[in-house]
């Protein structure tokens, strides 16, 4: 476990919405550097607001919410570019015109600001994020003629070229194969070891991942639960949340889920 | 047919055209990549309706246009950061609002205004020495901050919430597209008229797309297309004696599928889906 010095993400009674709908009430928990975090809840719970929250692009309503050095009570925060992201699948136009260097340049933008051009320096950066990722030999093709978990690969890269601290990945493993949905969950492993990145991996798929967390985060619009993977999947508290859903085999927790995308 | 570029008028109009020609298919290749296709056609009729009272009232058509361009985009734009109403159908009712506006000021206009008519239809081979420096002047302006934004641009036509966490100002990027849309939209009323207008910003981008997977490949592809059509267009307009917005348009369409036929992706496609 990392050092419990100052967290690099501390929500604090944070609730987040629109007004008159709350998609994450009283919300407190503190993220250290180097943790690798998994965010779990049923459909609706609240787990992308999460996400946006952690991006800067949802202040809190109430309560207060910091990330690194920045007070995210307003948007505009200038915290963006340390957090690297990749959104659900089926966000991005699979026929969108552009290169996988092309793709994974654009991580550079945020950084470069306006009115800059990416040098050699950023090429440099992109392709070391295509090889971190084992895509560099791809770095000419088109984005839409890769497998599902190649593009996801590629969206990894994308963010690693922000050079960020914090990866945050929104349900990474939807719409993948077995195989390949373990493949990318071992790639982020990987990437969390070698390169000492802290990990937000937001999933409904608690057993891909429940023996690579250092912590499991359990959402339904409240925080149910926060700890190790053994504290938090228990089958009272897992129940409350839910319900009906959990199945319990012998050895295995199992959540029966019709799972639909939620955008 | 080269006795034509003799002409005073043809070195002018084929300047016009070539002009705008750029000009539509540079803007274009955001308006298509980030789906603003119907917004467009939106903006030409409120900008039309924008002439239309400006010449009702004796006030400055173009200026009009101007102001009705840039609020339809803006409306439409915040409508679509709101969320609160489907895109298609927030920009169905201005456009039509904005086409009945239209219709109401050229109704209470008490003589047939036939300059008024030039603007719905375009006539690129009656363009003057002053308008082609104002379009010139304009275009300079567009290509200059799209030039400055590309790189925003692309970002955000991409994925602008991606964009935006990654730290770009995505949402001031998308409202300068918008404007960069309005104000393209106004410098090539006069030449290929408010119908037109749409087809040269959405075509010639519209057609590079299904030729190619880069970036930047695309954007100089429409850019070489849209100019060859504009010319191309005029020179048939003048050569047949046809007029030339539909000489332009069509020359365009033909281009797209031709390129449809062509296109390595459908090729591809097919094959990707065993």
């Amino acid at each position: 476990m990392a050092s419990h010095s100052s967290p690099i993400i501390h929500f604090d009674h944070a609730t987040f919405g629109f007004p008159g709908v709350i998609a994450l009430e009283d919300i407190s928990i503190e993220i250290q550097s180097g943790e690798f975090i998994g965010v779990i809840g049923p459909n609706g719970s609240g787990k992308t607001t999460l996400c946006r929250a952690v991006l800067g692009l949802m202040p809190p309503l109430k309560g207060h919410l910091r990330i690194f050095d920045c007070a995210c009570d307003e948007l505009r925060c200038h915290h963006k570019a340390m957090i690297g992201y990749l959104p659900q699948k089926g966000v991005v136009d699979r026929n969108f015109p552009v290169t996988v260097l092309e793709t994974v340049t654009m991580g550079r933008y945020g950084a470069l600001g306006l009115f800059k051009r990416p040098g050699r320096k950023d090429r440099e950066i992109a392709m070391e994020s295509l090889s971190h990722v084992g895509m560099d030999m791809h770095k000419d093709t088109a984005l839409g003629y890769l497998s599902g978990g190649q593009q996801q690969r590629v969206f990894i890269a994308r963010a690693l070229a922000q050079q960020p601290q914090v990866l945050l990945l929104d349900e990474p493993t939807t719409g993948l194969d077995i195989t390949t949905q373990h493949n990318v969950v071992e790639l982020v492993q990987h990437l969390h070891e070698e390169l000492g990145l802290t990990i937000l991996l937001i999933t409904h798929d608690i057993n891909m991942i429940r023996s690579r967390v250092d912590r499991l985060v359990l959402l339904k619009t409240r925080l149910y639960a926060a700890g190790p993977p053994a504290d938090v999947l228990k089958p009272d508290i897992l129940s409350q949340v839910y319900g009906k859903d959990l199945v319990i085999t012998d050895k295995d927790l199992v959540i029966v889920e019709d799972y639909h995308h939620h955008h | 047919m080269f006795e034509l570029f003799a002409y005073d008028f043809m070195q002018r109009s084929l300047l016009a055209a070539a002009l705008v020609g750029a000009l539509c298919s540079t803007i274009g290749v955001f308006v298509v990549l980030r789906g603003l296709a119907f917004m467009g056609a939106g903006t030409a009729h409120a900008a039309f309706a924008g002439v239309a009272l400006g010449y009702l009232m004796g006030w400055p058509p173009l200026l009009m246009a101007l102001l009705f361009g840039l609020a339809t985009v803006w409306v439409t734009g915040w409508v679509e950061e709101k969320g609160r109403m489907k895109l298609d159908v927030s920009i169905g009712i201005l456009y039509t609002a904005t086409m009945a506006l239209a219709i109401l000021f050229i109704g209470l206009m008490k003589t047939y205004n036939a300059e008024v008519y030039g603007y719905l239809f375009g006539n690129v081979l009656a363009v003057t020495s002053e308008e082609l420096l104002t379009i010139a002047g304009l275009s300079i302006v567009v290509v200059g901050a799209i030039v400055l934004f590309s790189k925003e641009l692309y970002f955000i036509a991409f994925d602008q919430e991606m964009a935006e966490a990654s730290g770009v100002p995505a949402r001031r990027i998308f409202f300068l597209l918008l404007t960069l849309v309005a104000l393209t939209v106004v410098i090539s009323l006069k030449t290929v008229g408010g119908i037109l207008v749409f087809a040269m910003i959405l075509i010639p981008a519209s057609t590079a797309y299904q030729l190619t997977h880069s970036l930047s490949t695309l954007t100089w592809y429409s850019i070489v297309i849209g100019v060859f059509c504009s010319v191309g267009g005029v020179l048939i307009s003048s050569y047949w004696d046809v007029p030339s917005g539909p000489a332009i348009v069509l020359l365009a369409t033909l281009l797209f599928f031709v390129a449809i036929l062509l296109s390595p992706k459908r090729q591809r496609q097919s094959l990707a889906v065993n």
